[in-house]
């Protein structure tokens, strides 16, 4: 079995095949072939270097510690060809969780105007996804303000709060190996751009639910739109305060019709998306 | 529609894959174990102990590091006392969002003041189980494990805890680690007791009778 250990942010897993552009990244002097000899779980193995891939929370390489395990981060040196890395590997990380899982940790990023349909969407990728075996929770935007964001209004710093915060909460879960599916207006680009920002490329999986506003004013699930009309709710996504759509994102999911698309049909998009990217097996 | 503290016309969206389905998933029970003590005490040791004890089980944990968290989450917090506060607050929150996932969440931070604990405490009636490291200041001290017994002292950081800020010691918890017969238990056979208090809990395995 690959022994898979932490260095850093970066962890890698010793394998068969070869590994390419690793010099320079780590500043080790590692390349592919490398014969490298290092300890994983107390013990001694040699082995050739491979992928290599962002552990996700530890923001430093070179032996620099955060203090975020409380454990000393590893002391790295280079001699001649071989690397002798010595670490004590601390905790489990993100792609033994995964292999645990058989799945990639991720975050799926559900944008759109009140009434677009996001929790329905949230709902009911997380029916398929689960019944395909895949461990997933969803962060709903109404449901973390009742509880982590029981604090914050929705005065345009509150809200880039509420964003930032399920942005870090998101990042945890993505890192614990979770499809973490946060359904949120997010309304203000450069907010979910922060979140983007979070992760590592590719796991911010960003879902734009493209309904125009008539449509959901006309469904207004909450009553909200009619308050926001009457003038008893300000600052209201859509009526008095913008709603600003991805430029660019993964998936657009575009209703246009009265008959809305059945939120099972909008989620096998996404779960297609997440499978072409490998996202549903481990690495 | 509710107003929850200052949110308004928020709604509790219902999804139909719920804990005890995650938790059948995963064939363990979800809850916090709140590892809390002084610095330096082995609280971040003892929970990358336990997380890999349970990894090697099969069952999926989380650490939620006190350190960890102020990189992120929680950069915009100090350590005033109600910075400290609302620390414990989100970490609270957060580790009773990864228990409702199932997963065994492993907070490591000193925690210092009872009533905060307490507060996580509540948030998780039937699922929080508290870990005291009980080790003298002095063993601390001396281990200084990031060097900020030192600063403190030399009065470079004020507020630390067990030096000039109080630490509030559990006064009824589920699990108490000290020394035992002079000696400093291991990692190991710390997370051991952990895992096997888990285990007699039920922790370790999905809730048979409501399947």
């Amino acid at each position: 079995m690959p022994a898979i250990c932490e260095v850093g942010s970066w962890g890698f897993g010793v394998t068969s095949e070869g590994l390419k552009g690793l010099k320079g990244k780590l500043g080790l002097g590692i390349g592919a072939g490398n014969v490298v000899r290092f300890e994983a779980r107390g013990k001694r193995n040699v082995g050739q270097v491979l992928a290599l891939e962002r552990g996700g929370m530890r923001q430093h390489v070179n032996g620099k510690g955060d203090g975020s395990q409380g454990e000393n981060l590893h002391q790295i040196s280079t001699v001649g060809n071989s690397t002798n890395i010595k670490w004590h590997c601390c905790s489990v990380g993100k792609l033994d969780r995964e292999g645990l899982l058989n799945q990639k940790g991720c975050v799926i990023w559900i944008t759109g105007l009140s009434g677009s349909g996001k929790s329905t969407l949230a709902c009911a990728l997380s029916r398929e996804l689960h019944s395909r075996g895949k461990l997933t929770y969803v962060l709903d935007g109404d449901n973390v303000r009742h509880g982590l964001n029981s604090d914050l209004t929705f005065k345009p710093e509150d809200r880039a709060e509420n964003i930032r915060r399920i942005g870090e909460v998101a990042k945890l879960f993505s890192d614990a190996g979770i499809i973490c599916i946060a359904s949120l207006i997010s309304p203000y680009r450069k907010d979910r751009a922060a979140c983007r920002a979070l992760l590592p490329e590719g796991d911010f999986i960003e879902v734009f639910l493209d309904v125009p506003i008539h449509v959901c004013e006309q469904r207004d699930p909450k009553g909200l739109y009619k308050l926001a009309r009457a003038g008893k709710i300000r600052g209201f996504t859509g009526i008095d305060d913008a709603y600003e759509p991805p430029v660019s994102c993964e998936i657009v999911l575009k209703e246009e019709g009265r008959e809305a698309t059945p939120p099972r049909e909008l989620a096998e998009q996404v779960i297609s998306y997440l499978y072409e990217k490998g996202y549903l097996h481990a690495q | 529609m509710s107003t929850v503290g200052n949110s308004t016309n928020i709604f509790w969206h219902e999804c139909p894959v719920g804990k005890s389905e995650r938790q059948k998933l995963l064939n363990q029970k979800g809850c916090v174990v709140w590892i809390t003590g002084l610095s330096g005490s082995g609280k971040s040791t003892l929970a990358c102990s336990l997380n890999r004890e349970l990894y090697s089980k099969g069952k999926l944990s989380y650490v939620l590091d006190g350190d960890n968290l102020r990189h992120g989450l929680n950069k915009d917090l100090g350590f005033k006392v109600e910075d400290r506060t609302e620390n414990i607050r989100r970490v609270g929150e957060v580790a009773k969002l990864f228990a409702d996932s199932g997963l065994i969440c492993i907070a490591s931070l000193i925690s210092p003041y009872r009533k905060d604990r307490d507060a996580c405490r509540a948030l998780l009636p039937e699922s929080f189980i508290e870990v005291f490291m009980n080790m003298p200041l002095e063993v601390c001290e001396a281990r200084d494990a990031k060097g900020l017994y030192k600063l403190a002292r030399a009065g470079k950081i004020t507020g630390f805890t067990g030096i000039d800020d109080p630490y509030e010691p559990p006064l009824k918890c589920e699990i108490e680690l000290s020394y035992k017969d002079g000696v400093c238990p291991t990692p190991v056979a710390m997370a051991g007791k952990v895992v096997s208090y888990l285990e007699e809990k039920g922790f370790l395995e999905e809730d048979k009778e409501r399947n």
